[in-house]
């Protein structure tokens, strides 16, 4: 009597999972999805219109507020994106600096990728030990920019202000026990038994699928790819610092968990070498006040927590504002492999599939 | 006789010409100032213009030697000092550690190889801040991103990002569309552009590359390129009921006033549902318009 | 003289309203709905986290379900899309209900001056409480909790529905 009968349901868009403002259509045979369409857009604020209306310098405010897990990363992009477009060069010490941050912010990524994707799944207990150290990240982004979240971290040139005094003693501290914190949160989940039921052989997307579809990040990595970024196409020091990039081959949610884990600890490494091998020197490029650029385009990608995030400018000869600023977001693409991952699955699985893409919606709908 | 006063015609106000009303005149930092330049980087405009420079320079040198070839042989006619003569103005020197990007020549392999296959329908190629641009004909893209992608000297597996511009300073053209492509294996970038009228329907990639599915959507929603053979050619951002293209220079940032909802304040309808049942044993109807 | 002695009967017991212990008992158990939207959400995570710990105020309970909230903090932008969304869930919710709008973005729009955006959630739904911040921090929100605390313990079910008495008659 049930049979060939289809149940169409809405999960969203008020907290499908921890993660925002995401909708998605179902259609369910039973419990297994035969169909899933994500819809996307309750989060739209308009924030490549308003950056085409500010100045170069000013556009950075908005790129805070896109991944808002990951500022620094966005802050990062944009600088680097307006620097091409001018033809900056900048101090070496402030592309170490750069990166130092940038790695403490891709820890406090992961580390609320971690706890809200336990959460999701039902490991309460990682959420309140993510917390405890991101709150110490948050420490060392306040020391630095005086703001916990929306850090505005950088400027097109260099850096405002060089590292707070003080501020080397904290990382180093950080770094001494953030090792005994990831054996922590590995403990409580890598041999769980209900964790790896939830995980393996969940939400698979092969390597082909995941080129075809423009994934990048550590969704890619878990599929066996090893296209970083950073390695790829360096930029900022990391062309100078010693690291791996760490795969799997399962591409599945438990090869995904694992590559994210040992990406901290790789980023620990980054930050280590950061740290030892600081150089003097200035920390902000000569440039003028106000900067026009000639007529240019360019699209610049750096390695976000999420994946590639890419800016697009276009510079107008003699305005101060850009002529074009398009964000390339990664969970914007990647969020379109969610119906790839999720159809033939089951209903429970489909909080695993969007936790494990570690969406934000703030850069997803811009 | 007294003429019969004939009341004046009440004056008709003009409906605004949407559905909604925006103060534009309240706010004038608020208003579209459209661009005037056509800001599309090409190496062929480059080498225009910088001969064009070159040519109003060497005329100023000349009319500024004429001037004192003039001036001195006045002066001498007058019996007075003969004037300093010109000195070529040097371009000035920043002591900055700006470089500017200027347009180059095209090198890379890749792009002597494009247009060694596309032939005639490549239109341009340069390359600009270490960035490889080739612009197409529009109606070749989807010829040139299967080659991309085909082609055993290409090999660029990944669409990375794809997006528009509005241009509507310019004469033959309202819209470039630029195709961001990445080649994992060989470590890559290449940006393939196409220049679109108002109205021109582009070929889809997604055919070639499945990320381009939302890439296009958005460009649709965001810019009113649709393109053809899509699978699902709607809105994605904003509603399906959204009126304008937000990312057109003409289109203001607060946008024509959809953002001006008002609801009631009434805590849950309390007030409306007691008025609504008072009303309707009196037998009125008392249903007020809702808020449009 | 005019001091009135407690008798034998005040000196046992504790005489209070049935309003006020109502009061007390709703102000220092209010479940919030679930309801992050941008960036504050974050920072609501964080206030309900190690360190700060919303439980104290017994505001820990976040509830997926807004038919089972008295509390809805609008943490983050509101957009057009978002607007009616708003608005259903608010109305889903059991009197008595409170809204705290956290940030900017939730009070007046904030730094997103443009087209999709709803300068303020008052324009859909009445805040008892704002907090200004871009985000604000996790002590900014608690402080926020605490206001509204105070206003549920300061007020009574006359004020509430005085407005409406009035209207209808």
């Amino acid at each position: 009597m049930f049979k060939n009968e289809e149940m169409e349901i809405n999960l969203g868009p008020q907290h499908p999972s921890t993660h925002g403002v995401l909708r998605v259509k179902l259609r369910l045979d039973g419990e297994t999805i035969t169909h899933c369409k994500p819809v996307i857009g309750y989060l739209h604020r308009g924030v490549e219109k308003i950056c085409e209306n500010q100045t170069f310098f000013q556009g950075q405010v908005w790129t805070d507020r896109m991944d808002y897990c990951s500022a620094v990363a966005n802050n990062l992009g944009w600088a680097e994106a307006n620097e091409k477009l001018f033809g900056i060069t900048v101090p070496r010490r402030a592309q170490y600096i750069r990166t130092l941050l940038n790695e403490f912010n891709r820890l406090a990524s992961h580390l609320i990728w971690l706890a809200t994707h336990a959460l999701d799944i039902g490991a309460m207990t990682v959420f309140l030990y993510a917390f405890r150290e991101r709150e110490d990240i948050l420490d060392m982004n306040e020391a630095f920019c005086g703001s916990r979240l929306t850090t505005t971290a950088f400027r097109i040139g260099g850096l405002r202000e060089d590292m707070p005094p003080g501020f080397e003693k904290m990382a180093r501290k950080f770094l001494a026990k953030f090792p005994t914190c990831l054996e922590e949160y590995e403990n409580l989940l890598s041999e769980n038994r209900i964790w790896k039921k939830r995980t393996v052989g969940v939400a698979m997307l092969s390597a082909e699928d995941a080129i075809a579809l423009g994934v990048t990040g550590p969704v890619l990595r878990a599929a066996g790819v090893p296209y970083d970024i950073r390695k790829a196409f360096p930029y900022a020091a990391y062309g100078e610092m010693d690291f791996e990039v760490p795969t799997q081959t399962a591409a599945d949610t438990y090869a995904r968990y694992l590559v994210r884990m040992a990406e901290m600890r790789q980023s620990a490494r980054i930050i280590q070498q950061c740290l030892d091998g600081m150089p003097e020197g200035p920390v902000m490029a000569k440039i003028p006040k106000i900067l026009k650029p000639e007529v240019n385009e360019v699209y610049h990608a750096t390695e976000a927590p999420k994946g590639e995030i890419g800016y697009y400018l276009v510079g107008e000869k003699g305005s101060t504002n850009p002529y074009r600023f398009h964000v390339r977001a990664p969970g914007f693409i990647n969020l379109q492999s969610l119906p790839k991952m999720a159809e033939g699955g089951l209903i429970a699985d489909i909080v695993a599939a969007i936790g494990t893409l570690d969406i934000v919606l703030g850069e997803i709908d811009r | 006789m007294t003429e019969p006063i004939i009341p004046p015609a009440p004056e008709v106000l003009e409906a605004p010409a949407g559905p909604y009303v925006y103060d534009y005149a309240a706010s004038p930092q608020r208003q579209v100032v459209m661009p005037k330049t056509v800001p599309l980087p090409s190496y062929r405009t480059y080498l225009a213009e910088v001969k064009a420079a070159a040519e109003a320079d060497e005329a100023k040198w000349k009319k500024m030697q004429a001037d004192y070839e003039t001036a001195k042989a006045k002066a001498e006619a007058e019996g007075k000092d003969a004037p300093k003569p010109p000195v070529r103005p040097v371009p000035r020197k920043d002591d900055n550690d700006l470089k500017t990007p200027w347009p180059q020549e095209a090198k890379d392999a890749d792009l002597l190889l494009l247009q060694e296959v596309l032939g005639a329908k490549v239109e341009e190629i340069f390359e600009q801040a270490g960035e490889l641009t080739c612009q197409l004909e529009k109606g070749a893209i989807h010829e040139a991103l299967t080659l991309c992608r085909e082609h055993e000297g290409l090999r660029y597996e990944m669409l990375a990002d794809q997006s528009a511009t509005h241009y509507p300073a310019a004469n033959d053209f309202a819209y470039s569309v630029v195709y961001h492509l990445t080649s994992i294996s060989r470590r890559k970038r290449l940006r393939l552009r196409i220049l679109v009228p108002e109205g021109f329907v582009p070929e889809s990639a997604c055919s070639v590359y499945p990320s381009a599915n939302w890439m296009e959507r958005e460009i649709f929603d965001m810019l009113g390129i649709s393109f053809a053979n899509h699978p699902d050619m709607t809105r994605i951002l904003c509603p399906d009921d959204w009126e304008g293209h937000a990312l057109r220079k003409d289109y203001p940032v607060v946008g024509w006033g959809q953002r001006d909802v008002a609801f009631r304040e009434d805590r849950g309808g309390m007030i409306e549902r007691i008025a609504l049942q008072k009303a309707g044993q009196l037998g009125i109807n008392l249903k007020q318009p809702k808020a449009d | 003289m005019g001091v009135m002695q407690p008798s034998a009967f005040e000196q046992i017991l504790i005489t209070t309203k049935v309003e006020k212990v109502m009061n007390w008992s709703r102000a220092t158990s209010v479940w919030p709905v679930t309801f992050g939207l941008a960036c504050c959400a974050i920072e609501m995570m964080a206030a309900g986290a190690s360190r700060f710990d919303f439980d104290r105020f017994g505001a820990g309970i976040f509830r997926a379900t807004p038919r089972q909230a008295d509390l809805m903090i609008i943490a983050g932008t509101v957009t057009y899309k978002m607007a009616p969304v708003i608005k259903t869930l608010y109305d889903q919710m059991p009197e008595p209900k409170w809204v705290i709008a956290m940030g900017s973005c939730a009070t007046a729009g904030g730094p997103f001056d443009s087209y999709h955006t709803i300068q303020g959630v008052d324009k859909i739904i009445p805040v008892d409480v704002f907090i200004p911040g871009c985000p604000p921090r996790p002590e900014s929100l608690i402080y926020g909790f605490m206001k509204l605390q105070d206003k549920i313990m300061t007020s009574s079910l006359a004020d509430r529905y005085k407005d409406i008495f009035e209207e209808v008659g």
